[in-house]
């Protein structure tokens, strides 16, 4: 049975003319989505534009802001709610992000907002997509808050794999190893996670998987739920800072891109998520323990013995920032401060480049393999002036939550066993 | 035939390569956009001719959209705006069907007609032969604010004191 | 008959008032008639205005590469105009969208026409009769004045 298509209501300034709204109607497409405008008269833009309050110059911005304004009354019906104008226009950042502010404030709608370039593709927009069309399309099962039966969660990471079986809330596998092989690294960690637990997998009722390589996993494995790391890791982390209720923020620095995640009742509200250069992921701390020439799991104590300002680093490129490190040892300081220093280098450039996008309400829960990294997280915390929260088994966040996500199926095949 | 694809009605712009389409808006109480239809059906051009809520479009040929807009120009001609369009009529990519809301055009038409009826007096007034005077012409022009000189500043001070 | 870009590029009355008093508009909507038709000669789908990321490219032109892509892009389709422009009319706080949407593409099309050397009248918007009149004979006047400078260069121009 097919089912209805989920209504992205798009408020925007210029990608049709920067070629790049067929690849946001691909990507909407795609995950069962479709985009529209809000429909409104002049006079209507004229009210509510003026009612919004943000002065600019720009007609299709004007636009933007009277749909917002519509969506908000409950003028215009939609599902979610997609922003998106040209990277690099200081008009348009203000009111994107004004309006996804506002958006998120003061309505039930899901919504994300981005930058384009002329160089933006669907597969881009793909896993934006589908968190907002999850969010919007999947209430009841992002609604569950306690894991049933014996379910397993696969997070096939870029930098790494991983796997949970959780039973009747518990935790009581686990399996974490670097991706190689997509498939052989997954098969691996449900070995691992199977041996810990003390079980066969045909004890497992249900499977979830997450990450870059879900589909192909949850392909292999016939998994019940395929699901982007969006919703799965915002769930994951309140349901391992036990915060499922009211707000939260979820960082997630990764191998390969960061997601900032501001999370009502366990459910995404708005959300970024970049990758663009490697400075400003995990990918440089493991650059540079190999550098330091200690283990990444070395790192984190170290840089918390080290003064991160006795460093000058801060480079969103991951080359330039190898040079400040290699010049930082040349000139004679300390490990512990280069530690630092990189640290405080990663953590700054997702609080400049990403977490001005979202809402951060506390608690702050940062997640993923590098939350490990303690320097990282007081970094972390010194910029947002907050305690960061990192709960046990962090680095499994997107294994838990699809563990506690696909339990949702264990009840659901249970009746259909019974009915047939 | 060309022409026959025109009265199939538009729905592939592409297949309308070397077609225009013009719109037709009218600023009168007087004329509606049947009766204009009426008019351009007279000449019996190949041109498809679609009404709207605001007027016509007419697409086809660049002579033969050319000869309708004439005639239709003169039923009256100060009331009649025209203009061209990029997309023809109905093309999927434009139309309020497919996308939820009006095109941004529509809205930039929207607020240009609702002063249609100056540019309509005036125009009545050009076509009766009226002139104007400089100091007439100069309201629509913009205004710059002109800083005083001190000299100029001073000599006001010095008058008025 | 001289060829005069309107400003709006989207304007349903300079485009009316410059083609009833006997000229050519240059106007947005001939750049996007070429976009749309395209698809079917060079099999490009790329809706709604069959706009790519080339077009983005194309506006290098006119604009930098820090320049947003929808600035770009937008000079693209307006950037040919200006260079064909022997005259232009502008009206001024025009409230417009789409090809007339970003107001830094407007700001760089109106510096580019007065930096172009070609005659360029500035207008408001009438919002009365008495304006409406000026409005008309102001664009009258000016149009007037390109046929007879037109007049005038044609024996030089067939010189050459």
């Amino acid at each position: 049975m097919s089912e209805r298509k989920v209504r992205i209501a798009q408020l925007s300034c210029g990608p049709d003319y920067s070629g790049v709204q067929k690849e946001i109607n691909d990507a909407a497409s795609a995950v069962g989505a479709e985009i529209f405008y809000p429909d409104l008269t002049l006079h209507e833009i004229k009210q509510n534009y003026k009612s919004f309050g943000l002065d600019v110059k720009s007609g299709d911005l004007k636009l933007a802001i009277a749909r917002a304004v519509a969506l908000v009354k409950g003028a215009v019906d939609a599902d979610a709610v997609f922003i998106t104008t040209c990277f690099r226009c200081a008009e348009a950042a203000i009111t994107r992000n004004e309006l996804r502010n506002y958006i998120h404030e003061n309505s039930d709608l899901p919504v994300v907002s981005y930058s384009f370039t002329e160089r933006t593709t669907s597969g881009t927009l793909l896993t934006r997509m589908e968190a907002l069309t999850t969010i919007a399309r999947r209430k009841a099962l992002l609604a569950r808050q306690r894991q049933v039966g014996i379910t397993m969660g696969i997070d096939s990471g870029s930098a790494t794999t991983k796997a949970i079986i959780m039973q009747d809330n518990e935790i009581i596998g686990t399996g974490w190893r670097p991706t190689i092989d997509v498939v052989e690294s997954a098969n691996e960690v449900i070995a691992l996670a199977l041996e810990e637990a003390g079980i066969q997998k045909s004890d497992i009722e249900a499977v979830g998987t997450t990450g870059y390589g879900r589909y192909l996993i949850g392909d292999k494995i016939n998994a019940d739920l395929v699901q982007e790391e969006l919703s799965v890791n915002s769930k994951g982390a309140v349901f391992l800072a036990d915060c499922q209720t009211g707000s939260a923020t979820v960082i997630d620095i990764g191998g390969m891109d960061n997601k900032a995640i501001s999370v009502q009742d366990g459910i995404p509200g708005t959300f970024t998520m970049g990758g663009i250069c490697a400075g400003a992921s995990g990918r440089f701390l493991e650059m540079t323990a190999k550098r330091l020439g200690v283990d990444i799991t070395e790192l984190g104590p170290l840089a918390m013995k080290g003064m991160e300002n006795t460093v000058p680093m801060n480079s969103y490129c991951i080359v330039f920032g190898t040079q400040s490190l290699v010049n930082a040892l040349a000139e004679g300081h300390s490990k512990a401060d280069v530690a630092a220093a990189a640290c405080h280098s990663v953590a700054e450039q997702v609080f400049e480049q990403q977490l001005q996008e979202v809402d951060i309400k506390d608690p702050v829960i940062m997640v993923g393999g590098s939350s490990l990294i303690q320097g990282l997280v007081r970094a972390m915390g010194n910029l947002l002036q907050t305690e960061i929260v990192v709960p046990s088994h962090s680095q499994y966040i997107g294994a838990v939550g699809a563990a506690l996500l696909s339990s949702g199926y264990v009840e659901q095949k249970k009746k259909e066993e019974r009915d047939a | 035939m060309r022409e026959d694809k025109l009265k199939e009605g538009i729905r592939d712009g592409p297949e309308y390569a070397g077609s225009i389409t013009k719109y037709v808006f009218i600023e009168s109480n007087h004329t509606t956009p049947n009766d204009l239809a009426l008019h351009a059906y007279e000449l019996a051009a190949p041109v498809m001719i679609k009404e709207t809520c605001f007027g016509l479009q007419v697409t086809g040929d660049p002579d033969d959209v050319e000869a309708v807009i004439t005639r239709i120009r003169e039923v009256d001609p100060s009331h009649i705006f025209v203009k061209d369009r990029g997309f023809p009529p109905g093309d999927a990519r434009r139309c309020r069907a497919n996308m939820g809301g009006a095109r941004p055009g529509y809205f930039g038409h929207e607020a240009e007609v609702a002063v249609l009826r100056y540019v309509s007096y005036g125009l009545q007034r050009m076509y009766h032969g009226d002139s104007i005077s400089k100091s007439e012409l100069e309201i629509i022009h913009p205004k710059e604010r002109v800083e005083l000189s001190d000299e100029h500043l001073l000599e006001i001070f010095n008058r008025d004191v | 008959m001289a060829k005069v870009f309107i400003y709006p590029t989207t304007s349903l009355i300079l485009s009316d008032m410059v083609t009833r008093l006997g000229h050519i508009p240059l106007g947005s909507a001939l750049s996007v008639r070429d976009r749309v038709q395209q698809g079917g000669v060079e099999g490009i789908d790329s809706p709604p205005l069959n706009m790519t990321p080339d077009d983005a490219k194309r506006g290098l032109k006119w604009a930098a590469v820090e320049v947003p892509a929808g600035i770009r892009g937008r000079m693209s389709l307006i950037g040919p105009l200006l260079a064909e422009a022997e005259a232009a009319i502008i009206m001024n706080d025009p409230l417009a969208f789409g090809c007339m949407g970003c107001a830094r593409t407007n700001e760089l099309t109106t510096f580019l026409l007065k930096d172009a050397g070609i005659p360029v009248l500035e207008l408001n918007y009438p919002e009365t009769e008495e304006e409406g009149f000026a409005f008309v004979m102001a664009i009258k006047e000016f149009l007037a004045g390109l046929a007879q400078k037109g007049d005038e260069e044609k024996p030089e121009v067939q010189h050459e």
